[in-house]
């Protein structure tokens, strides 16, 4: 049937397709983030690890500090893509990408937090906090995984039993 | 006891007309019967059903077969002489009783004759039903006015009629042992899926019920797997249009007698969120219909839960939203307030569906002016409640299709009392879990959040704008279509 090429080219597509849902869902999630501190359900945003860590001034405070991060964090967005699609990408379903997820969020809120100034550490974050940004990142990790892999099994959904020819 | 299915019709007339009786409960039941002519010195039994069919062609049909004792000789092949003077383009031989039966009760007749085994099935069949109108559920300023009825012969017409492809087939199965309903699979062979025809189809086979009483709900309880939950896994529509229109994006439809509603598969969510009406309008107007749609259906979720979390914690709001919020806490608990006038508006809805409309004006102005004004009145809901609990029941209506409405409801009442309990917490763990179960719902092996997660750029460019028609170059992947290209 499909011909190495064939083969070849939609792996490519897969790998691109990939890269591209990281960053698109860093774009929703990053939106939805934005929002959770606006309404101060979280005390940081993305906007507090990219820019007010490193910068200090009134604009990155308010809607451009948030605008501009958002960009950054959209390209940012590829690299957890990137290695989803290099190391889970043949696993199926919801619960890969929850873990996913959650390893991100240890990464960046506990092993990589010193980089950080302007976050609390570990112990300092309101248990609000907490949740919000783990919910944020497990919806991102399943957001990327289930995407990486449904694209990766050829867009369909292995269930129990796979769909038979008629 | 269940019938012997593979009995065949006996060559003597006796014997069939003795064991169709007994099964039929001729004499009994008063609207089996049969009929015997004398035809070319054979006798010939009739048998059928009264009200299914068309009594005036019932007599041509025998007009026809007794002038054959006027103008044949009676030495030639009586069975053949009769199935040429049958006066139908519509006649079947049959051989098994089983089938023979269930021609009768579908309100065909069965020619049997005397010596030979195989007997006609002739189509007289005429249902009471009512004409094609437009269907209440998903009505439109401008365009048809058709919709579909409960007769699935008319429902195919219907559907042909703007289907003159010649890939477009109606599989035809008989489902439920005792109803024996007629089930149609339509599809465009050259467009779908093989394997989800062959996965809609075995489904279908698969059923083992007595009857299918509530149509196409019930049958759509077969065909996916809803266990407990309470999202539709299917689309319904009644409008031939709509249908055809997703027979042409590679979806496939089933269609059941005796009822209007017709199934669409594969469905998503956001199947369940567009409307026939957008497709009337011009593409903007149509974005901008969506668009706010789309709000009123986010409202109907999250509005009530977002200001009970606000009243409960107003540190929350920046300071210029604090406004938000009641003046005074009232004389019950807000989230008791806020429960009892959502059940409130849920009284009022199941009421309006079964009160005849000469009562309906008495029971709005009951409902509106004494519960609503006097509640306040009295001390009961704080006016804030109700302007909130108002504008999410209005996002439900909003909602095209009313199961996602009262799932949606289902789930707003959720978060309403998990966020009063864990605050922020219970509203941010909420929301997730809503979206991880819509991810992880599964209809006929397609994701049902799609285009969301999975990601699928293009797709979910389609839903948030109303693309013009001819801009929709290819079929959306989901369907898994053979063809990608509109052509």
């Amino acid at each position: 049937m499909a011909s190495k090429q064939n083969q070849e080219e939609s792996k490519r597509s897969v790998f691109l397709k990939s890269l591209f849902c990281g960053a698109a869902g860093a774009f929703i999630w990053g939106i939805i983030s934005s929002i959770a501190y606006f309404f101060s359900f979280s005390e940081v945003s993305h906007g507090s690890f990219i820019l007010r860590s490193f910068f200090s001034g009134s604009w990155t405070e308010g809607i451009t500090g948030e605008l501009i991060s958002l960009a950054i964090i959209t390209v940012l967005g590829v690299l957890p893509a990137l290695v989803y699609y290099l190391l889970m990408k043949n696993l199926h379903g919801v619960m890969p990408g929850i873990m996913f997820g959650i390893g991100l969020w240890v990464l960046v809120f506990i092993i990589m937090n010193p980089m950080f100034y302007y976050v609390p550490t570990f112990y300092d974050l309101s248990s609000d906090t907490i949740v919000t940004t783990i919910c944020q990142f497990v919806l991102y990790g399943v957001f990327v995984g289930y995407t990486i892999s449904y694209e990766h099994h050829d867009r369909r959904i292995v269930a129990n039993h796979p769909q038979k020819e008629a | 006891m269940k019938p012997d299915k593979e009995r065949k019709l006996s060559k003597s007339l006796v014997d069939n007309r003795e064991f169709i009786k007994e099964l039929l409960g001729i004499g009994v039941s008063f609207d089996a019967d049969v009929r015997t002519l004398r035809i070319l010195d054979t006798e010939v039994d009739i048998y059928f059903v009264n009200g299914l069919n068309d009594k005036d062609h019932i007599n041509i049909v025998m007009k026809e077969l007794l002038e054959l004792n006027d103008f044949e000789p009676r030495t030639k092949n009586v069975h053949e002489l009769i199935e040429n003077r049958l006066v139908n383009n519509q006649v079947e031989k049959v051989d098994v009783t089983y089938d023979a039966i269930t021609e009768i009760l579908s309100g065909l007749i069965i020619v049997i004759v005397d010596g030979y085994q195989e007997a006609f099935a002739v189509d007289t069949r005429n249902y009471p039903g009512r004409t094609p109108t437009e269907p209440d559920t998903e009505k439109v300023v401008r365009g048809s006015r058709d919709g579909y009825t409960e007769n699935i012969i008319v429902n195919t017409g219907l559907t042909r009629r703007r289907v003159r492809d010649d890939n477009l087939r109606f599989e035809m199965l008989r489902v439920g042992e005792r109803s024996r309903t007629d089930v149609a699979i339509a599809y465009l062979k050259d467009v779908v899926d093989p394997g989800l025809v062959g996965e809609v189809r075995e489904n279908l086979k698969k059923i083992d019920v007595d009857g299918l009483s509530m149509a196409e709900k019930s049958l759509e309880e077969f065909v996916v797997n809803q266990k407990g939950n309470p999202f539709p896994l299917v689309r319904f529509t009644e409008r031939p249009d709509v249908a055809s229109a997703h027979l042409f994006e590679g979806h496939v439809l089933i269609m059941v007698d005796t009822s209007p509603s017709v199934i669409i598969t594969p469905t998503t969510f956001f199947h369940h969120v567009q409307h026939a009406e957008e497709f009337r309008q011009s593409p903007i107007v149509g974005s901008f219909v969506r668009w706010v749609r789309f709000f009123a259906i986010l409202f109907s979720i999250f509005l009530l839960p977002l200001w009970l979390l606000f009243v409960l914690h107003p540190e929350l709001l920046p300071p210029e939203m604090s406004y938000i919020g009641p003046n005074e806490e009232g004389n019950i608990p807000i989230l008791v307030q806020l429960i009892l006038a959502d059940i409130g508006v849920e009284f009022l809805r199941i009421a309006a569906i079964h009160t005849p409309t000469a009562v309906s004006t008495a029971m709005g102005l009951v409902a509106a002016i004494l519960i609503g004004e006097i509640a306040i009145e009295v001390g009961l809901f704080s006016p804030e409640i109700i302007l909130y609990v108002a504008i999410s029941a209005m996002g439900a209506y909003a909602t095209p299709s009313y199961e996602l409405s009262v799932a949606n409801k289902l789930a707003r009442l959720i978060l309403v009392i998990i966020t009063a309990i864990l605050g922020v917490k219970g509203l941010v763990i909420g929301f997730t879990l809503y979206i991880l179960y819509l991810t992880k719902t599964i209809s006929l092996n397609t994701p049902y959040f799609w285009p969301v997660i999975p990601f699928n750029a293009k797709a979910l460019y389609h839903i948030l704008f109303r693309v013009p028609i001819p801009l929709h170059k290819v079929r959306p992947s989901i369907v898994h279509p053979q063809d990608e290209r509109r052509r």
